[in-house]
C-alpha cells in the first residue's frame, strides 16, 4: 500500500493549529485583559452604595 | 438570586453588578450612578410587571440597558475617555503597569457600547453567553460575537498599534504573567 502523507490524506482532516508563539500571545493577552478589566471595574462594585439610593428603595418598600 | 427574596432585597442585592454594566455602558462615573438610579426608578415602577421566580437579573438588566438606550436618544452621548478609576493610580502597581492599565482603559472607552458592556459582563461579572443574552435581550449567537469582536479589537489596538516602544506596554505586562503564571505552576 502506497504510504500517504497526512497532510494528503482526504479522510480525515488535519488539524491546523497556530504556532506555539501565537498560542502563547494568546493566552498572555486574555490573561491580561481579564486582570486589567477587573482592575478597572471591581473597585465600582466594592464601594458602599449611595445612601439617596438606598432610600429610594426602602421608602417604596414601606408604600 | 433566591426566589424567596423580596423583590426591593432583589433590587439592593444587585446593584454593584448594575454600576459595572452602567459603568460599562457610560464610561463615565457620574452618569453610571445617574444611570442606576433611574432604572431603579423604573424598576421600582414597573414591579408589578415582574414575575416572581423568574429570571430577575435579567429583567433588572435589560431595564438598565433600555434606560441608556433611551437617554442616548434624548441627549448627545458625553465622553470622558480618561475615566479610569482613580484607584488605579493610588494603587502600588508599577508605572508600567499603570500606563499599560490607562491604555486599556482609553481603548475600552473607543468600542461600541454593546461590546463594551458584553466583554465587561462576560470578564468581570463571569456571566454565561446564555445569560449575557438574556440580560441583553439578544441571541446567544449575538451576544458571543460581541464579545469576541471586543476582545479582538481590543487586541488589534493594544498589540497591533506602533508606538516608540519595539514592543506595545500591554503585550510586555502580559508575557510577564503568563510566565508568571507558568513559573507558580512548575
Amino acid at each position: 500500500m502506497k504510504h500517504v502523507p497526512m497532510t494528503q490524506r482526504k479522510d480525515k482532516p488535519v488539524p491546523v493549529r497556530p504556532p506555539s508563539k501565537d498560542r502563547k500571545a494568546e493566552e498572555a493577552f486574555d490573561l491580561w485583559l481579564q486582570r486589567g478589566l477587573h482592575k478597572l471595574f471591581d473597585d465600582v462594585a466594592g464601594e458602599p452604595i449611595p445612601a439617596e439610593l438606598l432610600r429610594i428603595i426602602e421608602e417604596d418598600r414601606e408604600k | 438570586m433566591s426566589e424567596t427574596l423580596a423583590f426591593h432585597d432583589q433590587v439592593i442585592a444587585i446593584l454593584p453588578k448594575l454600576r459595572v454594566q452602567a459603568l460599562a455602558l457610560t464610561r463615565n462615573r457620574a452618569a453610571a450612578e445617574d444611570l442606576v438610579q433611574d432604572a431603579v426608578c423604573n424598576a421600582l415602577s414597573a414591579q408589578d410587571s415582574f414575575i416572581p421566580g423568574t429570571n430577575f437579573a435579567a429583567w433588572m438588566h435589560r431595564i438598565l440597558r433600555n434606560r441608556f438606550i433611551s437617554n442616548l436618544r434624548k441627549r448627545r452621548d458625553t465622553t470622558d475617555i480618561d475615566d479610569v478609576p482613580s484607584s488605579v493610580f493610588a494603587t502600588d502597581a508599577a508605572h508600567e503597569d499603570r500606563l499599560a492599565l490607562k491604555e486599556l482603559g482609553q481603548a475600552m472607552t473607543r468600542l461600541p457600547a454593546d461590546q463594551r458592556e458584553a466583554l465587561v459582563m462576560v470578564v468581570v461579572h463571569g456571566m454565561s453567553y446564555e445569560a449575557l443574552a438574556q440580560a441583553t435581550g439578544c441571541a446567544v449567537g449575538t451576544a458571543k460575537s460581541r464579545v469576541f469582536r471586543a476582545r479582538r479589537q481590543l487586541e488589534s489596538w493594544l498589540l497591533g498599534e506602533r508606538s516608540e516602544r519595539q514592543t506595545p506596554r500591554p503585550q510586555l505586562r502580559a508575557e510577564r504573567l503568563l510566565d508568571e503564571q507558568s513559573a507558580l505552576h512548575s
